[in-house]
């Protein structure tokens, strides 16, 4: 017992290693102090593997939610208990993960991200009955994954029809042509523009996709510029999105820029400076300038790890994600309901909609989409700079 | 459709980009020319190559030059103590093709395995800006990446050619890839040649490998990706023609990004193996010029 005391301390004393496990010191403690059961859910992310940068951060944030949840009293006296687990945002890892959390763990619901492992764990979820809350993924398929997948982020036919309305309205552009990843969220995302772009008038000169192991763009740039375009769309990830851009513009496209919230990374900037400038992102998330609340989450990364979140709209819905449990929780318990996946979709079906600290209201759909407002980011001299809020 | 300065850009853009990719190939196609073995260890050589650069820059702060020598230093060690402790003693047991392939797959997959332990699958930039200077010629953009990478690749491609027909040592490297046991009834050491060997193909994979972090982000997998292009390179150059494969990686990074303009890009990837394919079949020595000699 003292030896297994001591490896909890031990962990303790390296959070890195402790998230990259579980949250798992808060059982004992909650136990000891003779309080409510704690409430144990999922937290699938990637914390290795290419996306890690971002799955590392929306970890760091989902975990500061919970901290604040349990500090002020839990879940109606029932602390959060995350059990995070490591989906390398690929979808065999991300299945392996939810078989894990729905059979071992035997949690009611778990929290995770990323459209192609969103819906990879679909079966699982439906299957064991256990809710699937995504918090940042945007393939329109998500919609139709099943009854125990919803989402608290918007689709990509919310920010991408917006990017495609701004490309076509406010820069007037009438000949567009589109670049994207060839994975799950490149595919929906890129047609998704391409769709409500044609609807508006324009016209989609060229669509051409990458490989994620790609290392060179070349052939598929130069089709995008011999389309001669007014505006392009960028649908990658995180990862290949400075590449791409940093390609398209050493061969001579200089056009605004449209894309997805994976461009909203510090290292983008960092990794190509200037190269940056006309990019147009859509994020689905406020700035630190539209809520003081934002700001003071900007200030604590500031103050914590020197530097703003990867992807920073996306960590605020994971970070909020613990409040839309809570909620959760707290229904089931004032109907005197079980924390079963099958009461808590019933939950979420009937709070339907949750004010959230980081991301404002949200209202969750029985068709499973979720509307929210846009917010735009351009990069200019090398800086991200707010350009408004869209409804 | 497209005008000339499009297909201009496409042919001097691929040029370049081919420099790595000609620079793995050679390295590929040499350990099997003179060592006889389809060197499937390139993987972890590239590897470790690049993460030494990238501990050395990110970690110690050293300027790159100075990274990538330390890289070529512990890639050598790496790819002599292959030759000397592994290669040496599989040969000295008789074993077949098959041994040796196996044994290769796993010290990839074991090397790959460990650096995505301590450096994790995450991309890593080698730069901390990762933009070069362009010049525009006749429409034609150029970047200084471009001038380097296709300067270096050439320079090197050449000094190897030079150092196989006009040097002592290269020219036992040709004795012993010719017939190693005919070699050393004339006093050629083929061990010696073997240690050799694994030490250029090193050499070319630190430059590769400095030239390709340079450009984009890398992660540990990303080398396992990359090997089947010098396969590709190797088999459609023709087995044993080591300048061959240089050729072939030129004509495949061509041919894949001009198809670009008449097929959809997501066919792009599956070129090289339909050119695998009709090379396996009807040009089972390799695409070969009549005439050329490698």
């Amino acid at each position: 017992m003292t030896s297994r005391r001591k490896f909890l301390k031990s962990l303790a004393a390296f959070p890195p290693v402790v998230s990259s496990l579980s949250w798992a010191p808060f059982a004992s403690e909650a136990f000891a102090a003779g309080e409510k059961e704690v409430f144990n859910y999922g937290v699938l992310l990637p914390l290795t593997g290419g996306a890690a940068p971002f799955g590392l951060d929306q970890v760091k944030a989902h975990m500061w939610a919970v901290d604040e949840i349990n500090a002020a009293g839990g879940a109606n006296g029932r602390k959060l208990h995350p059990i995070v687990l490591d989906s390398q945002a690929k979808p065999d890892v991300g299945v392996a993960g939810a078989t894990r959390l729905a059979s071992v763990d035997k949690v009611p619901m778990f929290v995770t991200a990323f459209s192609a492992v969103v819906a990879a764990v679909a079966p699982v979820a439906n299957r064991n009955k256990v809710l699937a809350l995504s918090a940042g993924a945007n393939s329109p398929r998500i919609a139709k994954l099943g009854d125990y997948v919803y989402t608290t982020y918007p689709l990509a036919d919310v920010d991408v029809t917006l990017l495609a309305k701004y490309a076509y309205q406010k820069i007037g552009a009438r000949r567009a042509a589109a670049i994207f990843v060839n994975d799950e969220s490149g595919i929906y995302g890129a047609e998704v523009f391409r769709d409500a772009f044609k609807k508006l008038g324009g016209e989609v000169g060229a669509f051409e996709s990458y490989e994620p192991t790609a290392t060179d763009y070349t052939g598929a740039v130069l089709k995008i510029r011999a389309a001669n375009p007014q505006v392009v769309h960028l649908h990658g990830n995180a990862s290949d999105t400075p590449i791409a851009l940093g390609q398209m513009r050493q061969l001579g496209i200089t056009v605004p820029v449209t894309t997805n919230t994976a461009g909203y990374n510090p290292e983008l900037i960092k990794k190509i400076g200037t190269a940056a400038d006309g990019l147009i992102i859509a994020t689905l998330a406020p700035g630190p300038k539209d809520s003081p609340r934002v700001e003071k989450y900007v200030e604590r990364w500031q103050k914590e790890e020197k530097r703003i979140p990867n992807n920073m709209p996306n960590t605020q819905y994971v970070h909020d994600a613990a409040y839309v449990v809570k909620a959760l929780v707290e229904e089931c318990d004032k109907d005197g309901k079980a924390l079963t996946g099958e009461n808590l979709r019933a939950a979420l079906l009937k709070v339907h909609t949750f004010n959230l600290p980081l991301t404002d209201t949200v209202t969750i759909r029985e068709d499973h989409t979720v509307t929210k407002p846009v917010y735009l980011i351009g990069v200019k001299d090398a800086k991200f700079v707010e350009m408004g809020r869209f409804e | 459709m497209y005008d000339l300065t499009l297909y201009s850009q496409i042919v001097w853009t691929s040029l370049a980009n081919s420099s790595y990719q000609v620079l793995f190939a050679v390295a590929f196609a040499l350990v099997l020319k003179v060592l006889g073995i389809w060197n499937f260890t390139q993987p972890a050589l590239m590897a470790i190559s690049f993460y030494c650069m990238y501990a050395a820059i990110e970690t110690f702060h050293m300027p790159p030059i100075l990274a990538m020598s330390l890289a070529l230093i512990v890639t050598v060690v790496f790819a002599y103590a292959l030759e000397r402790w592994a290669f040496a003693t599989l040969r000295g047991r008789n074993s077949g093709p098959i041994a040796f392939f196996i044994f290769t797959i796993i010290v990839s997959q074991f090397v790959i395995y460990i650096l995505t332990l301590i450096f994790t699958a995450e991309p890593r930039f080698l730069l901390g800006n990762m933009t070069w200077a362009s010049h525009q010629m006749f429409g034609v953009f150029v970047t200084n990446w471009d001038l380097g990478a296709m300067s270096l690749t050439v320079a090197l491609v050449f000094a190897l050619y030079l150092f196989l027909t006009h040097t002592r040592y290269g020219q036992f490297m040709i004795a012993v890839a010719d017939n190693a046991e005919l070699a050393e009834t004339y006093g050629i050491s083929k061990s010696r040649c073997y240690l050799l060997t694994m030490v250029i193909a090193a050499f070319l994979i630190n430059t590769s490998i400095f030239l390709l972090g340079s450009k984009i982000a890398l992660y540990p997998e990303l080398s396992l990706h990359m090997m089947l292009f010098a396969v590709a390179a190797t088999i459609i150059g023709g087995i044993g023609h080591v300048f061959g494969a240089a050729f072939a990686a030129v004509a495949i990074v061509l041919i894949q990004q001009l198809s670009v303009l008449f097929v959809g890009s997501r066919w792009q990837p599956l070129l090289i193996f339909l050119i695998l394919f009709v090379t396996i079949i009807f040009f089972p020595s390799g695409v070969r010029i009549r005439g050329a000699k490698s």
